[in-house]
C-alpha cells in the first residue's frame, strides 16, 4: 500500500492511517427528548430515530430524577410534565419497545437517581438477553452541578460520591463503553458562570470524583488509568462562540495536562477530552423567538468548527425553549440543522482551523491562566466538596449571574430583540392552532399511574421486599449497591421504594442558597426612588415589606428566585428565601408565620397551574386567602395567565421582563395595593 | 383583639404572626395595643410561662439544623409543649432590607401547630438580637413553652444574647478556631454552656473537645468548665442530652428575673430612641421613676412613661 508520504500530504486535508483522504465522521446527533409516559416517548424515540438522530437522549420528569414514584404527593402535579415518568422496569420495557438497545448510545439526564436508572437499563438488557457489555451510553450522574445550579440532588455528598464511584466501579469491567457520569460544565454557565469558571468548576469537579474513587482503592493502577479514561464532559455552548471554541481548546489542553501531572496516567488515549453539548438555553429569549434559530445555529458552530475540540455528541434546544418545551417538530428542525452542517457543508474534511493561530492562541492561554487560578483556589480550600460546603462556588456562580443581569439591564450586553430593536413584526412561528408551543395532555400520565399500580399488583412481593432489604443492607455496610439495585430492578421494585430506602440511611440533603453577599448593579437612579418608597411604606405600615420567595415542587432551577430575593432585599425588602423543593404548603406556612406581605413564586416546569391552585387552596385553609397577595414567575405562556389571574395570582413575570428593577417596582406595587 | 388572642393560645399561626407583628410595629400608635394584648393575655388561665434559650455561633456552624431537632424533640416529650424559634439576622445597611433565616433548615412539618418559625431583621442594631426582639419575646412568653432565639454571631455583637435568653448555648465546630476567635474578643463568659456540633468524626470530635476544655479553663476567671455537649444534627447523636439538660425541671437555675431584663432593654431603648441626652435623663431620674410594679405591661408603660416626660422636658 503506497498511500501518499507526508512531504506530499496537503495540509487542508485529512489522511487516514493508510494515508488515503478522507472526510471525518460525523459527531452523534441528538435530541433531548421524552415526556407524558413511557408509551408517547417510545413514539417520539421512534419517530426521532427514523428522521436520523442517531443516539437517544432521555428527559426524566421531576419525580423520576427525584426518586418519587409519580403518585406520591409530591410528584403529581410534576409527573410526565418535563420528561418521561419511570416508575419500575415495566416502564422501561415500554419506553424501548421496538429499539434494539445493544446497537443505541444512549444518554440519561439522571442525577441523584443515576445508579437506579442503570441499573434498570441492565436489568433490561438481561431480561431481553442482551449482553451487558453490549450496552453503550451514558448516566449523567453529576450530583456537584444538582448541588450548584440544577437542584434535583436527593442525598448527602458523601453518600453521593459513594454511589458515583460504585457505579464507575462497577462498569469498567461489566460496561466498559458506559459513561458512569458526565461531568457537567453545562449548567455552570446556565447559571451565569464565566468561560473560566465553567472551565476551572467542570475540571475541580471531575478533580473531586477521581481523587475519592482513588482513595476508595478498588482499583489497580492499570484499572484507573482506564477508568480516568472514562471521564466524560457535558458542556454548554454560548452565543460568544469564538470565545467558546477557545474554551473548548482550552478545556483540552488542561485535562490532558492534569490527568498527566495529577495521576499519571500514560496513555494518550485516556487522557482525551470526551466531550457531549447541548448549546446554551439561557441567552435564548421569549420575545422574537424566531431569532433564536440563530442563536442556536452560532453556538453550535462554537463546538464543531475546532477539529481539536469538536463535541463527540451534540444535542440541540429548540428556537421555543424560551416559550415551552418542544414538540416534535421544533425537534426536528434542530436536528436538521445538525445534519446540514455535518452533510452539506465541507465541515469535516479540513483538519484543525485554528492550529498556529496567534489570537486563538493566546485566548486560550488566558482562560486557561484564569481557570487554573481558580482550580487552585478551590483545591486550597479542601476540594469541590469544601467549596460546595462553604457555598464559595454557589455565591461564585449566583454573582456571575447577577453581573450579567445587570449588563443586560443597562445595555452593556446586546440582546436583539431584547433590550435592542426590540419593535418587531409578529413572528408567524407562533401562530397556529397551538400558538407554537407544546402542551402536556394532563390525562395522558394516567397511563404511568395504571401501569404503576399494575406493577406493584402483579409483582412477586416477596422478591420486591427481599430485594429491598438486601439494598438497605448493602448500603449500610459499605459494600456496593449496584448489583442489589439490580436485583430490585428484576423485582419491579418501584422509583420511590428504592429513593426512600436509601434516604433512610443517607438522609436528604439541603443545598446553601448561595444568595449571601453579592451585589446588583441596577439603575441607581431607580434604586434609589423605590428605596425611598419602600421607607415610606415602612414608616405607615410599622415595618418593612416582608416578601417570601419560594419555589414550589421539585424543579431545582433556582436561579431565578435567587435574582429576585438579592434583588429585593438590595432594594429593601425584608427577604424570606428557603431555597428550592418547597411544598405549596411550606410556602404559604412560612409566609402566614412570618406574616409576609407578598409570596413570590419561580416555577419552570410547566406546573404553574396546579401550583398555583395548590398555593391558593393552602392559603385558604389558613385563613389568609386576600390578605397576602402572590406573583408568580418563570416559563408562563400568555395563554395561561388568563386562568391564572382567575385563580387569584396579582402579577406574572416571565423572562420578557428581564429588567430587575421593573419587577421589583411592580411587586411592590402590589404590596402597597394590598394595604390599600 | 379579644378573639385574636384566643386564636393565638390555641397555636393558630395566623394569629400568632399578627400578634408578633404588633411587638414589631415601629409606630407610636402600636405601643398602646401592645399594652392591651400583654394584659388580656396576662389575664387568660390557658397561656404559658415560656424559657428562653439563646443559640448563637458562626455562620455554617450548624444551628438551625440544631434547633430543629431539639424543637421537634421537645414537642414530643408530650401532647402540649409549644416551641417558638426567633431567627435574628442582620439587616444590610445600605438599604436597609434583610435577607431572613433559612427556615428550611429548622425542617419543621408545616402542618405542626406547636412548632412555629419566625425571622426577625436585626434593623441596623449592633447588639446582636434586633431592636424588637425583646419587645417579641414578651409577647412569646404568654404564648410558648420554649422559645428559642438564633442569631448568629462572631463574637462581641453577641453579648446581648445572654440579656434576653434565660441560658445561651454557644455553638462551634471542630477545628475550625471558632472557639479562639471568640475567647480573643472576651465572651467566653456569656455562653452556659457549649455545643460543639458536627462531631461526626470521632477522633476530630475527641481533639477538639480536649481543646476546647483545656482553654476555657485558662480563660473562664472562675476556672470552672461548663458543660460541653457534642453533637451531629446529621446522626443526632448527642442531641438527646441537650434536650434532657433544657426539659429538666432546674434547667437554667440562674436565669435573669423578668425585671433585668427590663431594665437593660429600657436602657438600650432610651439609648436607640433618644440618644445621649435621653440616657442622661434616665440616669437622673433613676429606673424607679418609670419601671415600677409588677404589671405585666410595666416595660411598655415605661417606655410610654418616658417618652411623656421626655418628651415634655
Amino acid at each position: 500500500m503506497s498511500g501518499t508520504s507526508d512531504k506530499e500530504r496537503a495540509e487542508h486535508l485529512l489522511y487516514d492511517d493508510e494515508g488515503e483522504s478522507v472526510t471525518d465522521r460525523p459527531w452523534i446527533f441528538r435530541t433531548y427528548a421524552g415526556h407524558t409516559s413511557a408509551r408517547a416517548s417510545n413514539e417520539l424515540f421512534r419517530s426521532n430515530l427514523a428522521k436520523g438522530q442517531v443516539g437517544l437522549s432521555i428527559a426524566f420528569d421531576l419525580p423520576t430524577q427525584c426518586g418519587y414514584s409519580s403518585d406520591a404527593d409530591i410528584a403529581l402535579p410534576e409527573a410526565g410534565k418535563v420528561g418521561v415518568p419511570i416508575n419500575s422496569l415495566d416502564d422501561f420495557h415500554v419506553l424501548f419497545d421496538q429499539i434494539p438497545i445493544e446497537r443505541m448510545n444512549t444518554s440519561m439526564t439522571i442525577n441523584g437517581t443515576s445508579m437506579w436508572l442503570l441499573a434498570l437499563y441492565i436489568a433490561l438488557a438481561r431480561e431481553r438477553g442482551v449482553a451487558e457489555d453490549q450496552l453503550r451510553g451514558t448516566t449523567q450522574n453529576d450530583i456537584v452541578k444538582e448541588y450548584l445550579a440544577r437542584g434535583t440532588y436527593i442525598f448527602p455528598p458523601d453518600a453521593s460520591a459513594r454511589i458515583i464511584s460504585e457505579m464507575y466501579e462497577y462498569c469498567l469491567e461489566n460496561i466498559p463503553n458506559w459513561n458512569a457520569s458526565n461531568i457537567c460544565s453545562y449548567h455552570l454557565q446556565e447559571a451565569g458562570a464565566t468561560p473560566a469558571q465553567e472551565l476551572a468548576y467542570a475540571l475541580a469537579n471531575a478533580l473531586g470524583t477521581l481523587d475519592t474513587i482513588r482513595e476508595r482503592g478498588k482499583f489497580t493502577d492499570e484499572q484507573f488509568e482506564r477508568c480516568v479514561g472514562r471521564i466524560s464532559f457535558f458542556v454548554n455552548s454560548g452565543i460568544r462562540f469564538v470565545e467558546e471554541m477557545c474554551k473548548m481548546r482550552a478545556f483540552t489542553e488542561m485535562w490532558n495536562e492534569i490527568t498527566r501531572d495529577r495521576y499519571g496516567v500514560t496513555n494518550p488515549k485516556y487522557r482525551r477530552f470526551r466531550y457531549g453539548v447541548q448549546v446554551n438555553s439561557l441567552g435564548l429569549t421569549e420575545k422574537q423567538p424566531e431569532n433564536n434559530a440563530w442563536r442556536i445555529l452560532i453556538e453550535a458552530l462554537g463546538v464543531t468548527l475546532s477539529r481539536k475540540a469538536r463535541c463527540r455528541a451534540l444535542q440541540l434546544p429548540t428556537w421555543n425553549e424560551a416559550l415551552s418545551l418542544p414538540r416534535a417538530w421544533d425537534q426536528q428542525w434542530s436536528l436538521r440543522l445538525q445534519q446540514i452542517l455535518a452533510y452539506e457543508t465541507d465541515l469535516l474534511d479540513y483538519p484543525d482551523l485554528f492550529d498556529g493561530s496567534r489570537v486563538v492562541e493566546s485566548k486560550v492561554a488566558e482562560l486557561k491562566q484564569a481557570a487554573r487560578a481558580e482550580i487552585d483556589k478551590i483545591l486550597e480550600m479542601g476540594g469541590v466538596r469544601a467549596a460546595i460546603d462553604s457555598g464559595y462556588m454557589k455565591s461564585g456562580l449566583v454573582r456571575s449571574m447577577s453581573e450579567r443581569m445587570s449588563r443586560i439591564n443597562r445595555g452593556e450586553m446586546v440582546v436583539v430583540g431584547v433590550n435592542k430593536w426590540a419593535e418587531g413584526l409578529p413572528s408567524p412561528l407562533v401562530g397556529g392552532d397551538d400558538g407554537g408551543l407544546f402542551r402536556v395532555d394532563s390525562a395522558a400520565v394516567a397511563e404511568a399511574l395504571d401501569t404503576l399500580k399494575a406493577t406493584r399488583a402483579d409483582r412477586d412481593e416477596d422478591r420486591a421486599q427481599a430485594a429491598l432489604t438486601a439494598l438497605k443492607a448493602a448500603a449500610t455496610s459499605g459494600e456496593s449497591m449496584m448489583e442489589a439495585s439490580i436485583e430490585c430492578a428484576l423485582a419491579r421494585v418501584t422509583t420511590g421504594e428504592w429513593a426512600d430506602t436509601l434516604r433512610g440511611i443517607f438522609g436528604e440533603y439541603r443545598a446553601t442558597t448561595g444568595v449571601e453577599g453579592q451585589t446588583l448593579r441596577l439603575d441607581e437612579d431607580r434604586v434609589g426612588a423605590l428605596r425611598a418608597r419602600i421607607d415610606r411604606y415602612a414608616e405607615q405600615a410599622g415595618h418593612r415589606p416582608r416578601i417570601v420567595v419560594g419555589k414550589p415542587g421539585l424543579d431545582g432551577h433556582s436561579n431565578g428566585a435567587e435574582v429576585i430575593a438579592v434583588a429585593a432585599r438590595y432594594t429593601g425588602f425584608d427577604v424570606i428565601y428557603s431555597g428550592i423543593r418547597l411544598t405549596p404548603q411550606e410556602i404559604v406556612t412560612s409566609a402566614v408565620e412570618e406574616s409576609a406581605d407578598i409570596i413570590g413564586v419561580s416555577i419552570l416546569s410547566g406546573s404553574h397551574v396546579e401550583l398555583a391552585r395548590q398555593v391558593m387552596n393552602q392559603l385558604e385553609t389558613a385563613g389568609a386567602r386576600d390578605k397576602v397577595p402572590v406573583v408568580f414567575g418563570g416559563i408562563i405562556p400568555e395563554t395561561d395567565f388568563e386562568e391564572l389571574t382567575a385563580i387569584g395570582i396579582r402579577r406574572i413575570f416571565t423572562p420578557s421582563d428581564y429588567e430587575l428593577i421593573d419587577v421589583m417596582e411592580r411587586i411592590m406595587t402590589v404590596v402597597e395595593e394590598a394595604r390599600g | 383583639m379579644s378573639e385574636l388572642v384566643d386564636n393565638a393560645l390555641a397555636l393558630d399561626k395566623w394569629s400568632l404572626g399578627r400578634l408578633i407583628s404588633q411587638f414589631e410595629d415601629t409606630r407610636a400608635s402600636a405601643a398602646a395595643m401592645r399594652s392591651d394584648i400583654l394584659t388580656e393575655l396576662a389575664g387568660r388561665q390557658d397561656s404559658r410561662r415560656a424559657t428562653f434559650v439563646g443559640i448563637t455561633g458562626p455562620p455554617g456552624v450548624g444551628k438551625s439544623s440544631i434547633i430543629g431537632e431539639l424543637a421537634t424533640r421537645l414537642i414530643a416529650t408530650d401532647e402540649t409543649t409549644a416551641v417558638a424559634v426567633l431567627a435574628v439576622d442582620p439587616t444590610s445597611h445600605v438599604s436597609g432590607g434583610a435577607l431572613l433565616g433559612d427556615r428550611t433548615r429548622v425542617n419543621f412539618p408545616a402542618d405542626e401547630l406547636r412548632l412555629f418559625f419566625r425571622s426577625q431583621a436585626s434593623e441596623r442594631d449592633l447588639g446582636g438580637v434586633g431592636r424588637a426582639t425583646f419587645a417579641v419575646c414578651r409577647l412569646m412568653r404568654h404564648l410558648f413553652d420554649y422559645v428559642f432565639i438564633e442569631t448568629v454571631g462572631i463574637g462581641q455583637s453577641e453579648i446581648e444574647i445572654q440579656q434576653v435568653a434565660d441560658w445561651t448555648y454557644l455553638m462551634v465546630q471542630p477545628l475550625t478556631g471558632d472557639a479562639i476567635q471568640f475567647m480573643k474578643a472576651g465572651v467566653m463568659e456569656i455562653p452556659s454552656a457549649f455545643i460543639l456540633n458536627k462531631c461526626d468524626e470521632k477522633t476530630v470530635a475527641q481533639r477538639s473537645y480536649a481543646a476546647l476544655s483545656s482553654s476555657l479553663r485558662a480563660f473562664r476567671a472562675d476556672g470552672t468548665v461548663p458543660t460541653i455537649h457534642r453533637t451531629s444534627a446529621h446522626t443526632g447523636e448527642g442531641v438527646a442530652e441537650v434536650v434532657a439538660e433544657i426539659a429538666a425541671p432546674d434547667f437554667a437555675p440562674n436565669r435573669p428575673t423578668l425585671r433585668d431584663k427590663e431594665l437593660y432593654f429600657l436602657e438600650k431603648w432610651i439609648r436607640d430612641e433618644y440618644g445621649r441626652a435621653g440616657l442622661a435623663f434616665y440616669k437622673e431620674q433613676g429606673a424607679d421613676a418609670f419601671l415600677s410594679g409588677d404589671l405585666p405591661t410595666a416595660y411598655e408603660q415605661a417606655q410610654t412613661r418616658f417618652a411623656n416626660t421626655f418628651g415634655i422636658q
